[in-house]
C-alpha cells in the first residue's frame, strides 16, 4: 500500500474506517463536502468525489436539502468487504511468504494463536 | 456540482474611468495637501523677504523693487510639482490599474480627466490668491506672488483663471508624455526622447536665429497677448495627451 | 463544464533578432475549467508570470489565440472586469499606504466583500497605516492575498502568494482560500514552485518549463501516475526495461526508478519481483519531469 493513490480514494477509505469503527453510526449525518475539505485541507471537489464514491456504493445516501447520511446496514456491508480485502491483501502474501520459509498452514495457525495470546 | 458564480452587473463606462481618478488621487496628501502647504510656505518666505527688501531700499527704490518682483518665479514651483505628479501618477498607477483589471484606454482617459480636474482646482486656488493679492494691495507690501508677468499680471478674474488653467494643463501633459515614454520603453526610450526633443529645440532656435526671425516670434506673442499665448499651449498639451494614450495603448507592466 | 480560459498555439517572445530572442512562452495550448482551483507550477523563470500576464491582457501575444470568458482579454473591459491578478512583483504608487490599496480596490471588483477584507487584514496582521514601500516581503504578499481573496473575482490569479509569509500565515492563506472557495466557487489559478504545500488544494495542474506546458492533467490523475520502484539494481533494470522511466538514481547495488503509469497489475508485478514501491509526490514528479527530457507521465495510465 502506498499513498500515491488519488486523494478521493483516501477520503472514501477514511469515511469507511469511521463507519466501521462506529465513529459514524448508521443513520447519522456525515460532514459536508466543504467541512471535509476545510478539515483535511483538500480541494472541495476532491472531497466531493470521495463522498460520491460511497454514495454510488450505497454506503451513504443523500437527504435532499439536509446532507449526507450513513445508510442502514452500511457497516455490515463494509465489514464484509474489508474481510474480503483482508484475505487478499494480508492472507495471500502471508501464505506465500510462509511457503517460502517452509512453514505449513498448520504451523502458521499455531503461530498466530500463540501470538494472539501473548 | 454546478454552482454558478454570482455575476454582478458590469460597471458602467463612466464609473470605470472615474475609478482611475480615485486611484490616482487616493492619497490626497500628495495631490492636494502637500502642494498647497509648500506653496503657502514659499509665499510666507517671500513675504518676509519683501519686508526685508522694502525696509532697506527706502522710498526711492520702492517702485523699482516692486517692478522687479513682478518677474518673481516663486509660484512656478507648483507647476513643476504638477509635472512630477503627472509622471508619478502615470508610471506607478498604470501597473496597479492593470492589475485591478482596467484597460489601458480607461486608464489614459482617467489620468487625463484627473489632470484636467486638478488643473481646474489649482487654477481656482491661484485665481483666489491673485484676487486677494489685488484686494490687499499686494499683501500690504505691494508685492507680487500670484500676479506675476507670466500669468498676465493684472487681469479680470476669468482671464486669470484661464491663464492658470492653461499653464497647469501644459505641465500636467508634459509630464504625461515623458512618463508614457518611460512606461513604454523605459530609460532608453526616455533618453532617446530627450535627445530628440533637445535636438529639435536646438534646431528651431538655430533656424530662428539664422533667419533672423526672433522679432517675428516676439511680435506674434505680443500680438496674441498673454491670453492668446497661453491658449496656444493647449495645442502641445492636447498632442501630448493623445501621444501619451497611443504610447500606453501598447505598453506592458513589465519591469 | 465550461472553460473560462482557452488557449491555443500561444507564444510570446521578446527581442527581434533571431539569436537574442527570448522565448517566454512557446506554443502553449490548454483550457481552464470554471470554478476549479488550478495550479500553475514550474520553476522560477519558467514562464508562469508571462503566461498570466498574457491571460490578463497585460502582455501582448506574439502569436496564438487566447479566450477568457470566451473573448480576447486584451483591452476588453467585459473580460477584465471579472479578473483579478495582483502580481508577486506588483508595484504600487509611492504615496500608497495599505489603507489606500484597500480603499481603491473595491471600485475595481464588483463582488468585493468589505467585511471579509477587514477580517483578513486582522487575521494576517497587516499594518493598515504603513506605506506599501515600507512593508516586509511577507506583508506585501499578504496585501496581494487579501485583495485576491476579497475581490471574489470570477477569475482570480495568485502569483507566488506565499513569498515571505511564515508557516502560520501560509496555512492561514490555504485554509481561507479553501473555505471561501467552497462558499463562493470561482476559478482560481495558483502559481507556485512550492508544490507540496498546495498539491492537495488543486484540482487541475499545469506544469510549465522553459515556456512549454509539459503537464496538463487533473491532480488526482497525476497523483497516481508515477511511483518510485526501489530495489537491487538488476531487478529494477529488469522491471523497467519495457516501461517508461522519468528518472533514475542509484547507490551502489541499489537503484531507484520513477516509473510512469504503473497500473495495479504492474504494482503487483513489482512487489512479486521483490521491489519496493514508494509514493511520488506531485513536487517530486514535477522536479523529475522538469530536469530530464519531457515525458508525459500520464501516458499509459489505465482508463
Amino acid at each position: 500500500m502506498d499513498d500515491s493513490r488519488p486523494i478521493f480514494l483516501q477520503i472514501a477509505e477514511q469515511l469507511e474506517n469511521d463507519i466501521i469503527s462506529g465513529a459514524l453510526p448508521e443513520e447519522t449525518q456525515v460532514p459536508s463536502t466543504n467541512e471535509l475539505a476545510a478539515y483535511l485541507r483538500i480541494n472541495p471537489a476532491t472531497a466531493g468525489k470521495g463522498v460520491n464514491l460511497l454514495v454510488d456504493q450505497g454506503i451513504l445516501y443523500k437527504k435532499r436539502g439536509i446532507g449526507m447520511f450513513v445508510a442502514d446496514g452500511a457497516r455490515a456491508r463494509l465489514v464484509a468487504q474489508r474481510r474480503d480485502q483482508f484475505r487478499q491483501q494480508y492472507l495471500a502474501p502471508l501464505l506465500a511468504e510462509a511457503e517460502k520459509l517452509g512453514i505449513t498452514p498448520g504451523q502458521l495457525a499455531d503461530m498466530i494463536r500463540t501470538e494472539a495470546h501473548s | 456540482m454546478t454552482t454558478m458564480t454570482a455575476v454582478s452587473a458590469p460597471r458602467s463606462a463612466p464609473s470605470r474611468v472615474w475609478r482611475i481618478v480615485r486611484l490616482i488621487t487616493a492619497n490626497p496628501t500628495t495631490t492636494v495637501v502637500l502642494p498647497w502647504a509648500i506653496l503657502g510656505t514659499i509665499f510666507l518666505l517671500n513675504w518676509l523677504i519683501w519686508l526685508l527688501i522694502f525696509a532697506n531700499v527706502g522710498a526711492e527704490g520702492m517702485t523699482d523693487a516692486q517692478e522687479g518682483i513682478q518677474w518673481s518665479g516663486a509660484a512656478f514651483y507648483i507647476f513643476v510639482y504638477m509635472l512630477v505628479l503627472a509622471v508619478q501618477a502615470i508610471n506607478l498607477s498604470f501597473p496597479l490599474a492593470l492589475g485591478y483589471g482596467s484597460t489601458r484606454r480607461e486608464f489614459s482617459l482617467g489620468a487625463g480627466l484627473t489632470f484636467v480636474l486638478l488643473a481646474a482646482m489649482y487654477a481656482v486656488g491661484m485665481t483666489v490668491g491673485a484676487a486677494l493679492e489685488n484686494a490687499t494691495g499686494g499683501w500690504g507690501l505691494g508685492g507680487t506672488f500670484f500676479r506675476t508677468i507670466y500669468f498676465g499680471g493684472d487681469q479680470p478674474w476669468y482671464l486669470q483663471l484661464w491663464i492658470y488653467f492653461c499653464w497647469f494643463l501644459f505641465f500636467f501633459f508634459t509630464g504625461t508624455i515623458f512618463a508614457s515614454v518611460y512606461v513604454r520603453w523605459k530609460a532608453l526610450g526616455l533618453i532617446a526622447t530627450f535627445a530628440v526633443v533637445g535636438l529639435a529645440a536646438v534646431g528651431v532656435i538655430a533656424l530662428l536665429t539664422l533667419s533672423e526671425s526672433w522679432n517675428m516670434v516676439w511680435e506674434t506673442i505680443a500680438h496674441l497677448g498673454v491670453v492668446g499665448s497661453v491658449s496656444v499651449l493647449l495645442i502641445p498639451s492636447a498632442v501630448s495627451a493623445l501621444l501619451g494614450y497611443l504610447l500606453l495603448r501598447r505598453a506592458t507592466t513589465r519591469g | 463544464m465550461t472553460a473560462v480560459v482557452e488557449v491555443a498555439g500561444l507564444s510570446k517572445h521578446y527581442g527581434g533578432e533571431r539569436g537574442s530572442r527570448v522565448h517566454a512562452v512557446t506554443d502553449a495550448g490548454f483550457a481552464l475549467e470554471e470554478n476549479r482551483i488550478h495550479g500553475l507550477l514550474g520553476r522560477n523563470g519558467a514562464g508562469k508570470t508571462t503566461l498570466m500576464q498574457l491571460l490578463t491582457g497585460q502582455e501582448f501575444a506574439s502569436s496564438g489565440e487566447i479566450r477568457v470568458f470566451g473573448q480576447n482579454p486584451v483591452e476588453n473591459a467585459k473580460v477584465l472586469d471579472r479578473v483579478c491578478f495582483i502580481k508577486e512583483s506588483q508595484r504600487y504608487p509611492d504615496d500608497f499606504r495599505v489603507k489606500h490599496v484597500l480603499a481603491t480596490a473595491p471600485r475595481f471588483f464588483a463582488d468585493w466583500d468589505e467585511d471579509f477584507a477587514d477580517e483578513l487584514v486582522e487575521r494576517f496582521r497587516v499594518p493598515v497605516g504603513r506605506r506599501m514601500k515600507k512593508l516586509s516581503r511577507g506583508q506585501l504578499s499578504a496585501v496581494g492575498v487579501i485583495v485576491g481573496l476579497a475581490s471574489r473575482a470570477p477569475l482570480t490569479f495568485f502569483d507566488e502568494p506565499y513569498l515571505g509569509l511564515d508557516a502560520v500565515a501560509r496555512r492561514l492563506f490555504y485554509d481561507t482560500l479553501l473555505a471561501d472557495f467552497a462558499e463562493h466557487p470561482r476559478t482560481v489559478v495558483l502559481s507556485t514552485h512550492l508544490i507540496d504545500e498546495v498539491s492537495n488544494l488543486l484540482e487541475h495542474v499545469l506544469v510549465i518549463d522553459e515556456g512549454r506546458i509539459i503537464i496538463d492533467a487533473d491532480a488526482d490523475e497525476l497523483r497516481g501516475s508515477a511511483v518510485d520502484v526501489v530495489g537491487p539494481r538488476g531487478a529494477v533494470e529488469a522491471f523497467t526495461s519495457d516501461r517508461e522511466v522519468l528518472h533514475r538514481t542509484g547507490l551502489g547495488g541499489l537503484a531507484s526508478a520513477t516509473v510512469a503509469g504503473l497500473d495495479e497489475a504492474g504494482r503487483t508485478a513489482a512487489r512479486d519481483a521483490g521491489l519496493e514501491l514508494a509514493a511520488v509526490s506531485l513536487q517530486q514528479l514535477v522536479i523529475r519531469t522538469t530536469i530530464g527530457e519531457s515525458v508525459d507521465p500520464t501516458k499509459g495510465t489505465p482508463e
